[in-house]
């Protein structure tokens, strides 16, 4: 079973803390068990029994059982309104700057993600409810705002996604957005984090169909390599240059990132002992989600070469523009993918919702519950997920200003929830030994100075535009 | 078989609970894992520096200012 030496030291006097109740330890006649806990040690008991066993087929069967949240919650940020940003890209820029600055974006999250992973594992609660306890109610319904317009403004956008992808094989828009409504409910039904997660990372996986598309576009990788090695050509310094660098970070890191993987760390009962395998499920997640970024800026890349204008593209229009050289199912794969991206981000992202809801509000909150015990949670999941839905169906409603929006307010609501994170996981009463090292705490802040640079650039780009010409030299 | 019962929300989670699904829960899972613990267990609120508090509203002035250049790019876009 567990190691509670190894617990305890690391997490010193807050192991021993949350062992005693009204002052003495806490015995069997003193808990009450929830359907949620026999659940989650049925899964801590499958841990531990592969843990005990030594050899190849254990230490793969441990992967198999820890990973998760990381690879969810990066294949769910290439999300309708990312792969929209990528495709963008492509067909604008082409083969250049934006192939490693997207692989470095990767790289910041992964430095942003694994400190989700160590808090969720070391607290065992999630991000919302944390903020609350220590910074109080005023910062915490400031966090709770940020994240809930962030993650109903991107939900729109997945709904969007979910419409337009569905829409090239001549889905009307009322069955597309009903049956995506269906698949979540259908997911949720399960009542079981672990069922639930194993299906969403099935549905995952198929992020990656944007790789047989680029190979039909057939790449140059000698440019592809220059390119990574190079970070040339260089785009001018544009207001729409800004633009489509502010997307691509917002397609990359985004603040329910942090709420969501911190939540399914703490549903799916990870604990100190599984950081390593949580780290390696967050970096396995950025490399997944990252070979599927620059396949889907590859794939459009022949809308560059060819003079094609993608301004105001949306994303069933880039499957429609791809068909002369990928062919009809090339260009079916691409709106499948559009799709898959949106479908699964809509059931991350309100499933993260839910979780900071039930934090805050004290409810209960996870996937193991039936939905009678968990009624709140689930209704907040769903109601959330339909009024997006319906926003989505309304004639007229600006859609393309929407996906605009989100990827930007991302970025911009990035900075405080950064904030917020850093300074939990260098509290060293939550976190004890676990707390940041000096490298990690450097290259956080320089995430944070990267994300106000990139939105001071933004608003500088609004405000004069002429400014960004002598800014970039000419 | 001894039965406990789980209303630790009131009647609406009512379940049957037996002996070894208890020391099930208890070897299995960490203390401060258990849902009973947490609802019990909050963290101590900590008290914010004066430095901390001038950045929190320094970044929150930030984003609010942020967000109306947004408004602002959207404004301009749809005239």
């Amino acid at each position: 079973m567990k190691d509670p030496k190894t617990i305890s030291e690391a997490r010193g006097e807050a192991a021993t803390r949350s062992t005693l109740l009204n002052g003495r330890p806490i015995s069997e006649n003193d808990v009450v068990i929830t359907h949620e806990d026999i659940d989650r040690a049925h899964d801590r008991e499958q841990v531990s029994a592969v843990r005990a066993r030594r050899g190849f087929r254990p230490r793969f069967r441990l992967f198999w059982l820890l990973i998760g949240p990381g690879i969810l919650v990066m294949l769910g940020e290439n999300d309708g309104p990312s792969m929209l940003s990528y495709a963008a890209t492509g067909a604008r820029f082409g083969i250049g700057f934006f192939l490693p600055f997207v692989v470095l974006t990767f790289l910041i999250a992964c430095v942003v993600q694994e400190m989700t992973v160590r808090l969720g594992a070391a607290t065992h609660r999630g991000h919302a409810e944390l903020i609350f306890d220590r910074f109080g109610p005023f910062w915490g319904w400031f966090s709770m705002i940020d994240l809930m317009i962030g993650n109903f403004l991107t939900l729109v956008t997945e709904f969007i996604a979910i419409r337009a992808g569905l829409g090239f094989f001549g889905v009307r828009p009322a069955v597309a957005v009903s049956g995506a409504l269906l698949v979540l409910s259908v997911a949720l039904m399960t009542h079981r984090y672990w069922t639930w997660e194993r299906i969403i990372l099935a549905a995952a996986m198929f992020n990656l169909v944007f790789v047989p598309v680029a190979l039909m576009t057939h790449p140059d990788w000698g440019a592809v390599g220059g390119a990574l090695v190079t970070w040339r050509p260089l785009p001018g310094l544009t207001q729409e240059t800004v633009l489509i660098l502010l997307a691509d970070i917002g397609a990359t890191v985004t603040p329910w990132m942090l709420f969501f993987q911190q939540s399914a760390i703490a549903d799916k009962g990870l604990t100190t002992r599984d950081i390593h395998m949580g780290r390696i499920d967050t970096v396995l997640g950025a490399a997944l989600a990252t070979i599927a970024a620059l396949a889907t800026m590859l794939a459009t890349t022949p809308l560059f070469l060819h003079h094609m204008s993608a301004a105001n593209f949306e994303a069933a229009e880039f499957a429609q523009a791809l068909q002369p050289f990928i062919g009809h199912w090339g260009s079916a794969l691409f709106a499948l993918g559009i799709f898959e991206a949106g479908m699964v981000a809509a059931i991350t992202i309100s499933t993260s919702s839910a979780y900071a809801f039930g934090e805050v509000a004290r409810r209960p909150h996870s996937l193991n519950l039936p939905f009678r015990q968990g009624r709140a949670f689930y209704l907040v999941l769903l109601v959330e997920a339909v009024a997006a839905g319906g926003l989505v169906l309304i004639p007229g409603i600006p859609l393309v200003y929407i996906v605009l929006l989100v990827n930007v307010i991302a970025v911009l609501a990035m900075p405080p929830a950064l904030l917020f994170l850093y300074m939990l996981v260098n509290d060293r009463e939550i976190m004890g030994a676990l707390v940041s090292p000096r490298w990690a705490n450097v290259l956080a802040l320089g995430v944070v100075i990267i994300l106000i640079g990139a939105g001071l650039l933004f608003g500088v780009s609004v405000i004069a535009p002429n400014a960004l010409s002598i800014i970039g030299g000419r | 078989m001894e039965k406990q019962y789980d209303s630790a929300r009131g009647a609406d989670r009512t379940t049957e609970v037996s002996r070894e699904e208890i020391t099930s829960v208890m070897t299995a899972l960490e203390p401060d894992q258990i849902v009973f613990t947490k609802e019990h267990h909050h963290c101590p609120r900590r008290r914010l520096t004066w430095t901390e508090k001038v950045l929190f509203w320094g970044l929150r002035i930030y984003l609010v200012f942020m967000v109306g250049v947004v408004v602002y790019q959207i404004w301009t876009g749809v005239r």
